[in-house]
């Protein structure tokens, strides 16, 4: 087994997979999987021992080592996990043989002196044994790896809080300022990673550490009592195949730690005076329980604290939200945890890419959309009404549903026919474009509530012209190519066809090709 | 006079010093060039292209090339990846499964037309010029067909008709010069229908660039290509997916091409001009050597042979003088004998038998 702490950034995600493998190893000792080993089928349970990193560089090559190969060789003589880990205190450890790395000398001695004992044993014995020789164990070698990270999603918290009869106590704990213990504070859970980091920090063991002591602690103990248990293998948790078999619970019930179901997006100066909501600007209602549903965990949103977004980013940005202010926390698209950061990354999505994939890409929204979240006061409020009944009326005033206008008002065809020379005017079926926009939209709350406006769809094509049941011609504004008072605006034939076939490269049209010329224009004969 | 191995070495390590001494010529370097004020470009908009090959088609059609072997409707040609040719001056090149794109992608290559291009600045004739409409255009009657255009080009875009025995030409995308002197506008671009090419002065489509990727900073990678590669080009690319994923280079600098070259073109000036008068002055000396050398040789070959004659004629004498001696010595030898003979036969007939005259000895 190896143990990869101290070291170096880069070797991060290859460690996460190794010590993953360890800690799932001495749990595997009844491994349900890997029958006979398949060479070349892609394992979760490789370990590259190279702990020996902190203290210089490798003289060898690392050990490539496979772990469950060995719980399951264990297995068969009904040895466990503790033929080859050390138990500390609460925890088995995830080292080999060893509770600290002492010094190199002393921690290669552990490696040589007791896998080798035991593969002479096992070879005297006239078993199958593993190797004894230096470059037998020391040689690099390229396994096809099935590791995959695994998280634990809405419906896997959900089945631990059901097997663990709602005692949250279980996993969740804080460190108490003052006795600098580990206690269980009701109400106060927090995700794992806001604490445990990918390394280890000070007394804050990594999260990967974290999880592989007391995850497959936990699973080892259950299964011992015949439980119902998690896996205590490497590919259980870790194998992609195995992974996508963990139940999912279709239903899942909220999950409950103090939020609101709707509230204001609250700004709040540096001094914690809270900014009224109607002193400045319209006010962004927020629909905290809808975007529960849409997000897998809190650390979505929640990035590095349960605490409302503007305790960290306040109005002028503060030290502990590292000078990110509101604004830009809840605009800034290439964040992923704000606002428009997580909208726009659903434009990716083939429904909304069409249209969405050809307008540039901004950090700041255009201001004509500040509307869709930033609403006036309703006539109802009062200075005495509350925000969270304010969020209410206003998200009720919100209802999402992509409009557009009524289909006598949407022409059906319209023909291309400004420059008609080698091929016959184009027909383009208009209104079924329309339609299918709206249509696949219908499902898609977070569109409607973008596209309200029966103007804001047909924006899609006619663009940079303001929303009008009949916008302006595309030949208003594009004429002859290559103007140079006008470097950016393609001529008019472009700009049909960068229209088109971009929409359609974006929504998977394959038919018509881009390069079938007659598949939109009929040749002039 | 033959060139010894020496002397040639010599006159390389003199003209070698000789370039050293020239100042670096400020003409063939373009430190802050930054391109003709109100040039014109192209914007090529990647995540707009359909791959419809209407721009290949116009492009054929105004330049008057070659039909293709298949019809520019026939898309199946984007199956396969493409170059410009001496057939075709822009191509349009399909990429699949780029990651972090939804579909296929598409690229349209022709001519860069470089702020400062490296054709341009390869070419020994100038047969390429940068013209202030922005379009590099090629000369093909100063054009010597030494290629080196197509090896300078960091875009691979120069073709050449290999097909063509006697009157081979350079091969590439002109901008349409001829049609934007008509106010024209260049073929591809008045075709496109999406205006994945955008038509301008270069300055006002970096504006359009950057506005595009403003606006849409998850469409687009936050550069413009040919803003500053190579030193800035008249056709300007933004894509979606990294450059290199739709077969461009990346690794091609901001540095213009002539600025590589400018070191090495600047001698050219010296070399053009002060190696005639140095190696003429070197030839002029070395045949001022050898023209002393010849006189003295002369010389001593004159003298020697006087000597020689006038030692012969000693020797001569001398054999001669020698000969008359013995001549003589002969002949006094003779006459003595003669005397002699003539005393003992005196002497014989007068001692009358027995007396016997003193006998000479003989020596």
């Amino acid at each position: 087994m190896t143990q990869e702490r101290s070291l170096p950034l880069r070797a991060v995600p290859f460690m996460t997979v190794a010590a993953a493998l360890v800690l799932a190893a001495f749990i595997g000792c009844h491994n349900p999987t890997s029958s006979p080993e398949d060479a070349n089928k892609p394992r979760a349970d490789i370990i590259r021992i190279d702990g020996l990193k902190q203290f210089g560089s490798l003289e060898r090559p690392a050990v490539v080592y496979l772990h469950e190969k060995h719980t399951q060789a264990l297995a068969k003589k009904s040895k466990d996990c503790a033929t080859c880990h050390l138990a500390d205190k609460k925890y088995m450890s995830t080292k080999f043989m060893r509770l600290k790395d002492a010094s190199k000398q002393q921690t290669m001695d552990i490696y040589h002196n007791n896998c080798t004992a035991c593969h002479r044993q096992t070879a005297a014995a006239g078993e199958k044994a593993g190797p004894v020789a230096c470059n037998e164990c020391h040689v690099d070698r390229e396994i096809p790896s099935s590791w995959t990270q695994i998280g634990m999603d809405k419906s896997l918290h959900y089945r631990h809080v059901k097997a663990q009869e709602n005692k949250c106590e279980v996993c969740h704990h804080q460190v108490d300022p003052l006795t600098k213990k580990l206690v269980y504070v009701k109400g106060k859970e927090d995700d794992c990673r806001y604490c445990h980091l990918d390394q280890t920090v000070a007394n804050v063991i990594s999260m990967r550490l974290a999880s592989h002591e007391q995850c497959i602690d936990c699973h080892r103990k259950r299964l011992a009592q015949n439980q119902d248990a998690g896996p205590a293998f490497c590919g259980g948790c870790h194998d992609a195949g195995l992974q996508k078999k963990i139940q999912k619970l279709k239903d899942v019930p909220r999950l409950m730690r103090g939020q609101p179901d709707v509230t204001l997006i609250q700004a709040v100066k540096n001094d914690g005076q809270k900014v009224e909501p109607f002193t400045r600007m319209s006010v962004a209602p927020f629909n905290h329980i809808g975007h529960e549903t849409y997000n897998d965990t809190c650390r979505a949103c929640h990035h590095s604290s349960m605490d409302a977004c503007g305790k960290c980013h306040t109005l002028q940005g503060s030290k502990d939200g590292k000078f990110v202010n509101l604004r830009t926390a809840m605009h800034r698209v290439s964040a992923q945890a704000s606002c428009m950061g997580c909208h726009d990354a659903f434009q990716a999505d083939k429904r909304c890419a069409g249209c969405h994939a050809s307008m540039p890409r901004k950090d700041w929204p255009e201001l004509a959309g500040c509307g869709s979240c930033h609403m006036p006061k309703p006539a109802a409020v009062t200075p005495q009404t509350e925000p969270k009944a304010m969020a209410a009326m206003l998200l009720e005033a919100r209802k999402p549903v992509t409009a557009t206008y009524s289909d006598e008002d949407i022409p059906e065809t319209v023909e291309i026919k400004t420059l008609s020379k080698q091929f016959e005017p184009a027909k383009l079926p208009h209104r079924k474009i329309v339609q299918t926009l709206v249509k696949n939209l219908k499902d898609s709350k977070l569109a409607g509530a973008f596209h309200r406006d029966p103007g804001t769809i047909c924006q899609g094509c006619h663009h940079n012209s303001p929303v009008a049941k009949k916008p302006p011609a595309c030949a208003s504004c594009h004429g002859q190519p290559f103007d140079g008072r006008n470097l950016f605006k393609p001529g008019l034939q472009a700009a049909y066809h960068l229209q088109c076939m971009e929409c359609h490269k974006d929504m998977g049209i394959e038919k018509p090709a881009a390069t079938n010329c007659t598949g939109c224009h009929k040749e002039k004969l | 006079m033959s060139i010894s191995r020496r002397t040639f070495l010599g006159w390389l390590g003199a003209a070698g010093v000789g370039t050293t001494l020239g100042r670096p010529a400020q003409a063939a370097g373009t430190a802050n060039f930054t391109g003709y004020p109100d040039a014109l470009g192209v914007l090529f908009d990647a995540t707009r292209c359909i791959g419809c090959r209407k721009c290949e088609e116009a492009c054929n059609k105004v330049n008057e090339l070659p039909a293709p072997v298949k019809p520019f409707s026939d898309l199946a040609v984007l199956e396969r990846r493409r170059r410009t040719d001496a057939k075709t001056y822009t191509v349009v090149n399909r990429y699949e499964n780029v990651p972090g794109a939804k579909g296929p992608l598409y690229r349209k290559i022709q001519c860069n037309h470089c702020l400062e291009p490296a054709c341009a600045s390869a070419c020994f004739v100038r047969a390429f010029a940068k013209n202030s409409s922005g379009a590099v255009t090629y000369d093909e009657s100063v054009c010597v067909g030494c290629r080196y255009c197509m090896i300078a080009c960091p875009f691979e875009i120069p073709a050449y008709e290999y097909d063509k025995a006697f009157t081979p030409r350079i091969m590439k995308c002109t901008f349409c010069q001829p049609r934007l002197l008509k106010g024209q506008l260049p073929g591809c671009v008045e075709i496109c229908p999406s205006e994945a090419l955008t038509f301008g002065k270069r300055r006002n489509l970096l504006k359009i660039a950057r506005e595009r990727i403003g606006q849409f900073p998850a469409r687009y990678i936050d550069h413009i290509y040919g803003e500053t590669e190579m030193g800035g080009t008249a056709w300007l690319t933004v894509s979606g997916v990294p450059f290199r994923e739709l077969g461009m280079r990346e690794d091609l600098g901001t540095t213009p091409a002539p600025e590589l070259t400018k070191g090495a073109l600047s001698v050219v000036p010296i070399v053009a001009g002060l190696w005639p008068v140095l190696l003429t002055g070197i030839y002029a000396i070395s045949q001022r050597k050898d023209k002393v050398a010849r006189e003295e040789q002369a010389a001593a070959v004159a003298e020697a042979v006087t000597q020689v004659r006038a030692e012969a004629k000693a020797k001569l004498a001398e054999a001669l003088a020698k000969a008359d001696k013995d001549k003589k010595a002969a002949i006094d030898k003779e006459v003595k004998m003669a005397l002699a003979d003539a005393a003992k036969a005196k002497a014989q007939e007068s001692a009358a038998a027995p007396a016997a005259a003193p006998e000479k000895k003989p020596s």
